[in-house]
């Protein structure tokens, strides 16, 4: 591929991301200059990038975009719901070319007809979003042109009301009628104080007239919040987002971590030298304990070094999450629009980096996440009003480095997670004998969720994958050695926490001896190892089981198990516990080896696809060394 | 304690906050922005004055000796008279949502997490009491 045309690529995308992510934040506050030039500088970089590869049909289209632009920035048009998706209609298209382009690595010869399409609805658009005396191009015009004078009010405002609708909603029973009486004195001083004073001497008659008996808090509450979203701006309402600058999600390397490298490569050519100072030594017959202590030295200088270089090189392979993070917003805005459930997704921690097999991985595994959120966890609009709660529900999405882990949560404000449903739903699809699941505990019944053929969807909706369920999401996030954790609360929510390795490339294993071959078992897997007498383990069936601290284990001799030969006799046997996916097992093996750190590679050739292989490594003496998969080996 | 009997007088702000520091910060941008101010160490403080005096708001912290900020606002919410409706707005070091759920309880009308920019303490003031005057 021409060397323009790739760097044009990854820029290309880089803006693309960077443009749709302004017009998202424009669109929740359309007051935001710095966002809205920065769109348009996006649109006017773009554009010159697709001159320079002479990719004149992007250009143009870019060029349309820019003009609407730069006539929202002088106020000659108005930054409507449709110029919105019209920008962002642009972007995608540009995405799709930019698509073609790394496929065929030449300039699509085509566009021509798309670019004239998308400028001439610019044109229309931008006709339509005239400020004054334009005719109504959607909903979202009328509103703005309709009450120019008044406009929204301040995000304060409507954050105080908000605090009074639920304060109102709260029942504690401690000091009710103040609390009651106090909410109705700020909401009515709010709404004087944003030129809503009608509105406000209706409210407080309301509240004044239903008392005594106590007026319902409820009925004050629900006028209250009808009035809050009467008074938001449309659209995915003010989100509360403190410096949220878009993060640098270039994937290009910071120079310092190559300087380390490059520092480091020198190193390790003086090692190199050294040691070929020890081979002069040993050619001249020298003392074997001067040279051993001469290799010793050598060697500990090889072990700092390569630590080093394995850190300096995950280094590089780590990027901020907000690549993956990115395209949530639209995705957010999108399939509310198309539930009908007003939703705001709010991300916190975007700039918190991860390992680029994990920022590559997460996306849809959080992706399928989020889309349950919308579609099962959050109720309607109409529902969420009647409960009394605010209509536009939240789904926050937040990253944060903790340790050598990377926490990422998604949380919703939704209807939670329906035990009764989960457990009924678990017993008819037969996740587990119906008398097991009524036995379970909340925690547990809530992990059902996570069963391999589990999914509460009724129907099979257009948003929820097919046949895709929760089950999918803990294997890939286990496949990246983390663990997916859920808790609900009924009425509240629901948050699923994915914990994740913050480097993937190394793993510890614990080599084990079994049927005279060695095998790598995976140390995070490895709960404990034991020593009990053989009469210890029992037969159950065709399996054996033992009883470990009031535990039943299933034992697996791994030497059988794997085809090569079983365990040797002996009055103990060895066992190693292990644990995957919530279930315990142990292995039953000949010897324990040492513990080892090794970057796994997957496995080719002959044991390409062949199961309870997690991957292969080398060892020291050149040997491969197989480490297995405990979770297939458990099943 | 009828608001149209004194509404040329400005409105009158109880700030309840052990530290000094906070209470000349808090007072410098309220009386700046047009309003009187009258100052309380704590709760049992705080709750004389109330009953002593008519305010339109009060601007509490959350962690102080005697009587916290939070006991304060129980009791204030609990009381018998007019005085319980005082719209309160709790300026906390605290910013998680634990502390927010925690002053909502006990009958905060708003939060906002110290240190407060005198322009936002001043614009929520405003809004909750309805104007300076």
């Amino acid at each position: 591929m021409n060397e323009f045309i790739e760097q044009f690529l990854v820029e290309g995308r880089e803006l693309v991301a960077q443009g749709s992510d302004d017009l998202l934040a424009l669109e929740e506050n359309p007051g935001d200059k710095e966002r809205r030039d920065s769109a348009f500088r996006a649109f006017h970089t773009l554009k010159g990038a697709a001159g320079i590869v002479d990719f004149e049909a992007m250009a143009q289209t870019l060029h349309a975009g820019e003009d609407v632009l730069s006539a929202v920035r002088s106020g000659a048009v108005v930054m409507t719901a449709a110029v919105t998706d019209l920008c962002l209609d642009c972007l995608d298209q540009v995405t799709t070319w930019l698509d073609q382009m790394q496929a065929t690595g030449e300039v699509p010869g085509d566009a021509q007809a798309r670019a004239d399409q998308i400028a001439r609805q610019f044109r229309l658009v931008s006709e339509a979003a005239r400020p004054v005396g334009a005719a109504s191009f959607s909903e979202a015009t009328e509103e703005v042109g309709a009450e120019p004078q008044r406009g929204a009010p301040p995000p304060a405002a409507l954050a105080v009301l908000e605090e009074q609708v639920t304060l109102l909603r709260n029942t504690a029973p401690a000091g009710l009628r103040g609390r009651r009486s106090s909410a109705v004195r700020v909401a009515a001083s709010v709404l004087r104080g944003i030129d809503r004073s009608s509105e406000a001497a209706d409210f407080e008659r309301l509240a004044g007239a239903t008392a005594p008996p106590e007026p319902l808090a409820e009925t004050l509450a629900e006028t209250l919040a009808r009035l809050v979203e009467e008074l938001s701006p449309p659209g995915p309402a003010q989100t509360a987002s403190p410096g949220a600058t878009p993060a640098e999600t270039s994937v290009r390397v910071d120079v310092h971590r190559i300087d380390a490298l490059v520092k480091l490569a020198g190193e390790l050519t003086v090692a190199k030298n050294a040691l070929g100072h020890c081979a002069r030594l040993i050619r001249d017959d020298t003392d074997p304990r001067r040279l051993a202590a001469e290799l010793k030295a050598q060697h500990l200088q090889l072990e700092r070094l390569v630590a080093d270089l394995q850190q300096s090189v995950v280094a590089l392979r780590v990027l901020p999450l907000q690549t993956a993070f990115q395209r949530f917003p639209r995705l957010v805005r999108e399939m509310a629009g198309a539930l009908a459930k007003p939703a705001r997704l709010m991300i916190e921690g975007a700039t918190t980096e991860a390992d680029k097999t994990i920022v590559a991985a997460i996306s849809e595994p959080l992706l399928h996440v989020i889309r349950n959120s919308l579609d099962h966890g959050l109720e309607t609009a109409e529902e969420r009003t009647a409960l009394g709660k605010p209509a536009i529900a939240t789904i926050r999405l937040r990253a944060m480095r903790q340790g050598e882990h990377i926490v990422i949560e998604v949380e919703d404000d939704g209807r939670g997670i329906d035990l009764a449903r989960v457990r009924s739903v678990a017993a008819a699809r037969g996740v587990a004998s119906a008398a097991a699941i009524a036995a379970m505990s909340e925690a547990e019944a809530t992990d059902l969720i996570f069963a391999p053929g589990f999914s509460t969807a009724a129907s099979v909706s257009d948003l929820s994958g097919r046949g895709v369920g929760m089950d999918v999401v803990r294997t890939t996030v286990e496949r990246l050695g983390g663990r997916v954790f859920v808790s609900s609360r009924p009425g509240l929510g629901t948050l699923i926490r994915f914990n994740l390795p913050f480097a993937v490339m190394m793993t510890r294993v614990m080599i084990v001896e079994a049927g005279g071959q060695m095998f790598g078992l995976p140390l995070e897997a490895v709960v404990e190892t034991v020593r009990v007498p053989r009469a210890a383990i029992a037969a159950v069936g065709a399996a054996r089981a033992l009883v470990l601290r009031d535990r039943t284990l299933p034992v697996i001799d791994l030497g059988k198990s794997l085809g090569v030969e079983p365990a040797t006799g002996g009055a103990e046997a060895t066992i190693v516990v292990v644990s995957a996916m919530g279930q315990l097992g142990g292995l039953e093996v000949d010897r324990l080896g040492e513990r080892l750190d090794v970057m796994l590679a997957a496995p080719e050739g002959l044991l390409t696809g062949v199961p309870c292989i997690d991957g292969t490594t080398l060892m020291g003496d050149g040997r491969v060394l197989i480490v297995l998969d405990i979770r297939e080996l458990l099943e | 304690m009828d608001d149209a009997s004194r509404r040329r007088s400005p409105r009158r702000i109880l700030i309840v906050d052990d530290a000094g520091l906070v209470r000349r910060f808090h007072r410098d941008a309220l009386e700046k922005a047009g309003f009187a101010v009258v100052e309380a160490l704590n709760g049992v403080e705080a709750l004389e004055k109330i009953l002593a005096e008519p305010f339109d708001m009060a601007v509490v912290d959350v962690n102080m000796p005697q009587m916290d900020g939070l006991t304060f606002l129980t009791a204030l919410r609990d009381l018998e008279g007019p005085e319980r409706s005082l719209p309160a707005l709790i300026v906390s070091t605290e910013a998680a949502a634990h502390d927010r759920e925690a002053a909502r309880a006990a009958g905060a009308n708003f939060y906002l997490v110290k240190p407060v920019r005198p322009d936002l303490l001043v614009e929520h003031v405003m809004l909750m009491c309805g104007g300076a005057r």
